[in-house]
């Protein structure tokens, strides 16, 4: 009987060309189907390279020393053959800009550009590239440059290129890095919108507390090692999280300062949850 | 300028047709014009050229595009016309020079023919989105690759400038100088160089990557979104 977990990394290490650091050591961790896991560290801990690694960018396309597995639906990723890979999972990078292929003129074009290489009856892209424009609130724009789009819209128009594949795994490295506020409420509910559909989500993020409204767990690396992995609230109430300096979400940082934890013992990671523990304690202290 | 190129939106005949098709066109009715070098093929297919821009409605389009070689072709009359090797009757002198029949005739078939591929390309450059046209070359056998090179140029050499123009403003509001002595201008060129090939090259990278997460690899046969009906099989 195979494996249940959607994705599942074994002893990972690798290291990039010419390079005598490992980016990744010893990385283990399952990840199930449908859940949406967080990968959180500073710069350079590895994140980056963790996201090429899960669509198999690493080692394909990025030579150096590999060892270690990374299984999707129990089936390495290197032996996935490249067409059944591109459908089983996508990747959204930081940049929207360079995000845009270039080899089309026009929105429509260059959602439509990766079925196209796929071989897909020409109906059927046009299903799904309507389909995944109206869902992604695009098609107005179907007819426009792709240059000329606002950050957020080439964002979504990355996304949208990336899900009209119908991938079963989206990985997004710090989508919102980027975007403006607005903007980045608007990818966070698309990812929200996607976590409902049932696929899986890893997404590196640094506004903490957008991520942990959406995240069921959270990795955390540190200089290429796997350090936790765990629920939100779980990690950013670490002892050792202030000396790695990756910051916490804002309520967390309050609620720490006050010494204010739920009733599982550990410090509020979200916004609602930290409202009610001041509003108590502000009644208590009333009282 | 959004993309490098000279296409002209309308809803004709002549845009309708496939891109080979007016490659072909182009390339035929200039090669020949080198075979049969007279001045009644030059005439014929220039009439025939400049009729399809009409129906293409790009005449104007075209006018401009023959009014840049307008200036060559006063230089080829004036050569030719006096210093053609073949000359020997003398038509008439202007201001003590000499111009002969045999140049002039042979300056009118340069002429005709430099008019005739311009026109005759017009035709393809003016009607014919270059992502198009790549298609469908990838689609009767050029390489995808190289598809998407030629592509990639046509859309992206036009945001590397603007990212040029930026470069410079944020150079310049720290205080580099962009005018000047020779030393001064080549200073704020090496300033301007270095980020943008550097960022260039990141994104080059980036850019690979959405490729390969595109498919773009796939030994699949491809489906092309658009069809032009002489394409069809």
């Amino acid at each position: 009987m195979g494996s249940t977990e959607k994705i599942k990394i074994e002893s990972l290490t690798y290291a990039y060309p010419f390079s005598d650091k490992n980016a990744l050591e010893n990385i283990s961790f399952s990840i199930m189907p449908g859940e949406c896991v967080g990968i959180i560290g500073r710069n350079g801990a590895g994140k980056s390279t963790l996201c090429l690694a899960l669509t198999g960018l690493v080692p394909k396309f990025f030579k150096g020393r590999y060892s270690g597995k990374v299984l999707l639906d129990g089936e390495d990723v290197r032996q996935i053959s490249y067409e059944k890979l591109v459908t089983k999972i996508g990747l959204v990078l930081q940049n929207p800009f360079s995000q845009i292929t270039g080899a089309r003129i026009t929105v429509y074009e260059e959602v439509a550009f990766g079925l196209e290489n796929l071989g897909i009856p020409r109906d059927e892209i046009k299903q799904r590239v309507e389909a995944v424009l109206k869902a992604l609130d695009l098609w107005e724009k179907r007819d426009e440059n792709p240059f000329e789009l606002s950050g957020g819209q080439l964002q979504k128009l990355a996304i949208a290129s990336v899900l009209v594949l119908q991938p079963e795994v989206l990985v997004l490295d710090e989508p919102t890095s980027q975007l403006d506020p607005g903007e980045t409420k608007e990818v966070f509910e698309i990812i929200s919108q996607m976590k409902s559909q049932g696929i899986t989500i890893v997404l590196v993020e640094h506004k903490y507390e957008m991520l942990v409204e959406y995240v069921d767990k959270i990795i955390f690396l540190q200089e290429g090692k796997m350090i936790a992995f765990d629920e939100a609230e779980k990690i950013f109430s670490l002892p050792e999280i202030d000396e790695y300096m990756v910051g916490e979400p804002i309520y967390t940082k309050l609620c720490k300062k006050l010494n204010l934890k739920n009733s599982r013992g550990y410090y509020p990671v979200k916004f609602s949850e930290a409202v009610g523990i001041l509003r108590e304690a502000r009644c208590g202290s009333d009282r | 300028m959004r993309v490098l190129g000279l296409y002209v939106e309308r809803d004709t005949p002549v845009h309708k047709l496939a891109p080979f098709t007016k490659l072909m066109y182009a390339v035929t009715s200039t090669v020949v014009t080198f075979l049969f070098p007279s001045i009644t093929v030059g005439i014929l297919f220039l009439v025939l050229s400049v009729f399809l821009n009409t129906i293409a409605r790009v005449l104007k389009h075209l006018i401009a595009l023959l009014m840049v070689v307008s200036v060559l072709s006063i230089s080829i009359f004036l050569i030719q016309g006096m210093f053609y090797v073949g000359n020997y009757t003398p038509l008439f002198s202007l201001l003590r020079l000499t111009f002969y029949k045999e140049g002039l005739l042979r300056a009118v078939v340069l002429v005709l023919r430099l008019f005739n591929m311009i026109s005759a390309f017009g035709i393809l450059m003016l009607t014919t989105r270059p992502s198009d046209l790549i298609d469908d070359l990838v689609r009767r056998g050029l390489s995808p690759n190289v598809g998407y090179v030629i592509a990639s140029v046509l859309q992206i050499v036009p945001q590397m400038l603007s990212t040029a123009t930026r470069i410079i403003d944020a150079q310049r509001s720290r205080g580099l100088e962009m005018n000047g002595s020779f030393h001064k201008r080549f200073k704020a060129f090496l300033a301007l160089i270095g980020p943008l090939v550097l960022g260039s090259l990141l994104e080059a990278r980036e850019r690979a990557l959405a490729l390969e997460i595109r498919g773009f690899e796939a030994r699949t046969k491809r489906t092309f979104l658009k069809d032009f009906s002489e394409s069809k099989r």
